[in-house]
């Protein structure tokens, strides 16, 4: 089923949560919408279940306006962020209710939902666990019931809410793979709320990243890693290293440093600000040519396959932080206190005001 | 910038339904049985006029039962304070045999029908009583004496002070004792400066609420007091005199004062809950 | 249960602090304080209530038996019982539904409605019994007109008794309720309304389970004090043996007449009622903690 936001505003007292937000989600998708916290991607999400009214705006699915409908009516799965398992149900009881509380033409006989409940069990690998109380469980398994009670009454739509939020960090990643499968099994689309960009970039087929209250940009984890729109996304998708400087035709002033940027070639004489991710800095011991900058190593970390460098850049005292390879750490022989040239391969310019960060 | 043209809305949205009906059961049921009753004594009072309102209660007899009800309450709500804080502290720091009941038997009071504790304590402390007769050689009486209504009040308003203070003796930061331990405050300069302002609002709740039941309670003082116009004549049972008598302006009068000062208190309890949250608060 | 647990840890600590500051000071501190309360504990507490059970059979189990088997006693208990039934019915919709608005729903004014709820703890129960005789006495009362026109007696008569009692009890269910509903929050909620479940099957499969060891014992309170209400239903009563006399104005007249024994004999029923609303009351909050704590 495809989703079609539009227009939404939603205001809590004086504060604006969504200001205008135009969305589709298409049928079978697993997105994600992602941003820090206050920025509106739990109000968007529990908008599209129903448990809050928007101000203003539609919510459409298949082309059918559910904005008046209640949230019992729009058969959406809702996983919420920490389960709202009911606790005085077993586990059976729990993924069972969904087919239990229907009108009792629409509910399924005993058996049938004997049937549906395993079945979800299995699916969520817990059989086992069927007479547990929520409170016999760990988080992983409160987490993965939660999802089998949302999906027993066959909604179209899943929307997760922080749906690893609370789990610690090995959970996190196995739960992570196992919903990308599941996502893949079932004929469902999918929307789910994270603040871990890692975790969005991980396993959505589409990233929305929210910023106070408005979409900043919407695309593939690629496009908006390798493309992000404006400082923001850039800043909130991994690490950066940020330059402040001037554009003039065509060419980036950073200091002693000049960087050719065709895309604004048109610009005459403004400030800018340059970012570039850690990974994509080359290092060498010897001056390369005039796009090199002159740095100090301040600091080292060379545990695991890839090594951290603190630098110091000579001329004007920025940090700047670098990801390396082992066998190029190793090459090069790097110490701590010593000197290199440092040239950022890709980078971004922006010019700030344009933007607000 | 936003909150222009917003809506001035009672209720928030709520996807959870029957606000609308059991909002409107409610309001009408406390209009019904609450606020309209209440209404009725200044109703009648107003209809009063002022000067035969200021004779009615400007009398002796009222003026004498308002001073031994003020006393009597304000002196078993400060020994409360005293026996609370000292259970509260006891059954939260210590552990001894018997504490699980004496925390389970606290509530006695609340629970215990009035009239009960009335003819028991009477018994009790009468001359011949088996607490009354060895304090009678000391030529002390406590059954229909002011003694005797304090001694009943203090046993009603008992669990205030205790039920009020001991979840925020529960919940003090055991650090914060430790670090003056550390810094070389003795046991009881840890608890005069760091404990005794952290349960200085629960305290003063404790206090009021007490006061403020003792100051209404009938039933078990009626049975004490003996119920001597002048002396021992609390304001609750002057009211109940008047009715009795026929003087329904009369008794409209006090309870009306009376309906003011458990106002004062309800308010003055509000304020002090407000003021101990804002303070946690910052 | 969680008040314990957290008992020992305090007392660990406890026993932290005392090694900063001498042991043996501290024990002695420790054991006179434990000894003042015991004291204490004894003398206002334990005393009264056993009182009122040797006083009661001071003149023989004979005597305690015909005090609370005479036919005017046993009239005094069915009135109890029926006044507490309708208190107990018509509190528990009210807490229900009240809990429901306040503790479900954000709204303006709510600690205004709260404070109301309160009032009837907050004025004395003489006054609460005036309030109902200024309403429906037919000589003195606003509606005395009416209630003589139609030939309604509800002063000094049963509904007199009911509505006083009704109105001391009001608080009680709705105040153990609210606190915990706003704790418990919407989440189960929501989340069975996003399963489809409609909104009274909702409140009977999820909202009713969570709360009914409060509900439980919020009733528990109501009944309490309804057998026991004394100064309100004193005013409206008028005190005529064997129709408009409840239990505790029973114990009231019987010792007025010097019959001790036999008030007594009859304080014990509602002191027995009393011992078993504190062992619900503990019950309850046991389970409380342990289902919120988990």
């Amino acid at each position: 089923m495809s989703i079609e936001i539009s227009n939404v505003t939603k205001t809590f007292d004086s504060f604006q949560a969504l200001k205008d937000i135009n969305l589709t989600i298409n049928t079978g998708e697993l997105v994600a919408l992602l941003g820090p916290s206050g920025s509106g991607k739990t109000t968007l999400l529990r908008i599209i279940a129903g448990l809050e009214t928007p101000d203003q705006g539609n919510i459409i699915f298949d082309g059918e306006d559910n904005t008046e409908k209640s949230a019992q009516d729009r058969k959406v799965g809702f996983v919420f962020q920490h389960y709202a398992l009911f606790k005085h149900m077993t586990v059976f009881e729990n993924i069972a209710f969904g087919l239990k509380v229907r009108p009792s033409k629409h509910r399924p006989s005993k058996e049938a939902i004997q049937q549906k409940v395993q079945e979800l069990l299995s699916l969520v690998k817990m059989e086992e666990l069927a007479k547990r109380y929520p409170a016999q469980l760990s988080g992983g398994q409160r987490q993965r019931i939660a999802l089998a009670r949302a999906l027993a009454v066959e909604p179209r739509v899943l929307l997760l809410d922080e749906p690893f939020g609370a789990l610690d960090a090995k959970v996190r990643k196995d739960l992570r793979r196992w919903l990308r499968k599941l996502h893949d099994e079932y004929p469902i689309t999918s929307v789910f709320v994270t603040h871990d960009q890692e975790e969005a970039l991980d396993v959505a087929d589409r990233i929305v990243i929210l910023n106070q209250g408005k979409i900043e940009q919407i695309g593939t984890p690629e496009e908006v890693y390798d493309n992000p729109v404006n400082p923001f996304v850039y800043h909130f998708l991994g690490n950066f290293n940020l330059f402040h400087g001037r554009v003039h035709n065509g060419k980036v002033e950073l200091g002693s440093l000049k960087l050719d940027v065709p895309e604004h070639a048109g610009t005459k004489n403004k400030e800018i600000v340059s970012f570039f991710r850690p990974h994509d800095i080359d290092i060498s011991l010897e001056a390369g040519g005039r796009d090199d900058i002159e740095a100090e190593i301040l600091f080292i970390r060379a545990v695991g396959p890839i090594v951290n460098l603190e630098l110091k850049r000579l001329e004007n005292g920025d940090y700047i932080e670098a990801e390396i390879s082992k066998e190029v750490y190793r090459k090069l022989d790097l110490k701590e206190k010593q000197k290199v040239y440092v040239k950022p391969r890709d980078f971004k310019v922006f010019i700030p005001e344009d933007y607000v960060i | 910038m936003n909150s222009i043209g917003k809506p001035f809305r009672l209720k928030h949205k709520s996807v959870i339904p029957g606000f609308g009906i059991t909002m409107g059961f409610s309001l009408l049921y406390l209009s019904l049985l609450v606020l309209i009753p209440i209404s009725m004594v200044f109703l009648n009072s107003s209809s009063m006029g002022l000067k035969t309102f200021w004779e009615a209660v400007s009398t002796e007899r009222v003026l004498a039962s308002l001073q031994v009800s003020f006393t009597t309450s304000f002196l078993a709500a400060s020994v409360n304070v005293f026996f609370g804080v000292l259970f509260a502290w006891v059954l939260e720091r210590y552990s001894f045999p018997g504490r699980r009941i004496i925390d389970g038997l606290i509530d006695l009071p609340f629970a215990l029908p009035t009239a009960v504790a009335g003819i028991s304590l009477t018994t009790l402390y009468a001359e011949n009583g088996w607490i009354g007769r060895l304090f009678a050689p000391l030529g002390i009486k406590i059954s229909y004496t002011p003694l005797g209504i304090t001694l009943a009040l203090i046993f009603i308003s008992f669990p205030f002070v205790v039920r009020t203070v001991q979840p925020v003796l529960q919940s003090i930061d055991l650090e914060a004792e430790e670090a003056a331990a550390c810094l070389g405050a003795t046991r009881f300069q840890t608890f005069y400066k760091i404990i005794v302002p952290t349960l200085l609002p629960a305290i003063i709740t404790g206090f009021a609420l007490a006061f403020a039941r003792a100051l209404g309670e009938y039933g078990s003082v009626v049975f004490i007091s003996g119920n001597m116009p002048m002396q021992t004549e609390i304001t609750p049972l002057l009211i109940r005199t008047k009715l009795e008598q026929y003087d329904y302006a009369g008794g409209t009068a006090i309870a009306a004062v009376m309906l003011v000062i458990s106002f004062l208190m309800l308010l003055f309890i509000n304020l002090t809950q407000w003021w101990a949250s804002s303070r946690d608060k910052a | 249960m969680a008040g314990s647990t957290h008992g020992r840890i305090i007392q660990d600590n406890q026993k932290k602090l005392n090694h900063s500051s001498g042991r043996n000071s501290s024990k002695a501190v420790e054991i006179l304080l434990i000894g003042a309360v015991l004291f204490v504990f004894i003398i206002i507490l334990i005393i009264p209530l056993i009182s009122v059970f040797l006083k009661a059979f001071e003149q023989g189990a004979g005597v305690y038996i015909a005090s609370i088997t005479d036919r005017i006693a046993l009239k005094a208990v069915r009135l109890t019982l029926i006044t507490m039934g309708f208190a107990v019915v018509i509190n528990t919709a009210f807490g229900l539904t009240v809990a429901w608005a306040v503790a479900k729903f954000k709204f303006k004014g709510k600690n205004l409605l709260v404070t109301f709820i309160d009032l009837p703890f907050a004025i004395s129960p003489v006054v609460a019994g005036l309030i109902f005789v200024l309403l429906f006495s037919t000589t003195h009362g606003v509606t005395a007109p009416l209630l003589n026109a139609w030939g309604i007696k509800i002063i000094f008569a049963p509904p007199g008794i009911i509505l006083a009692t009704i109105f001391v009890t009001l608080p009680f269910v709705a105040r153990e309720l609210i606190p915990l509903m706003e704790a418990q929050g919407t989440a189960e909620e929501e989340a069975a309304l996003t399963l489809g479940a409609s909104g009274w099957k909702t409140f009977w499969f999820i909202t009713l389970p969570n709360i009914k060891w409060a509900l439980l014992y919020g009733v528990v309170l109501t009944v309490a004090r309804a057998a026991g209400e004394f100064g309100a239903v004193s005013v409206v009563s008028g005190h005529i043996r064997g129709l408009t006399n409840t239990l505790p104005l029973h114990v009231e007249i019987l010792y007025n007449e010097y019959k001790f024994s036999a008030a007594f004999a009859v304080a014990s029923l509602l002191t027995i009622i009393a011992i078993l609303n504190l062992v619900i009351k503990n019950i309850s909050e046991w389970k409380i903690n342990k289902q919120e704590n988990t």
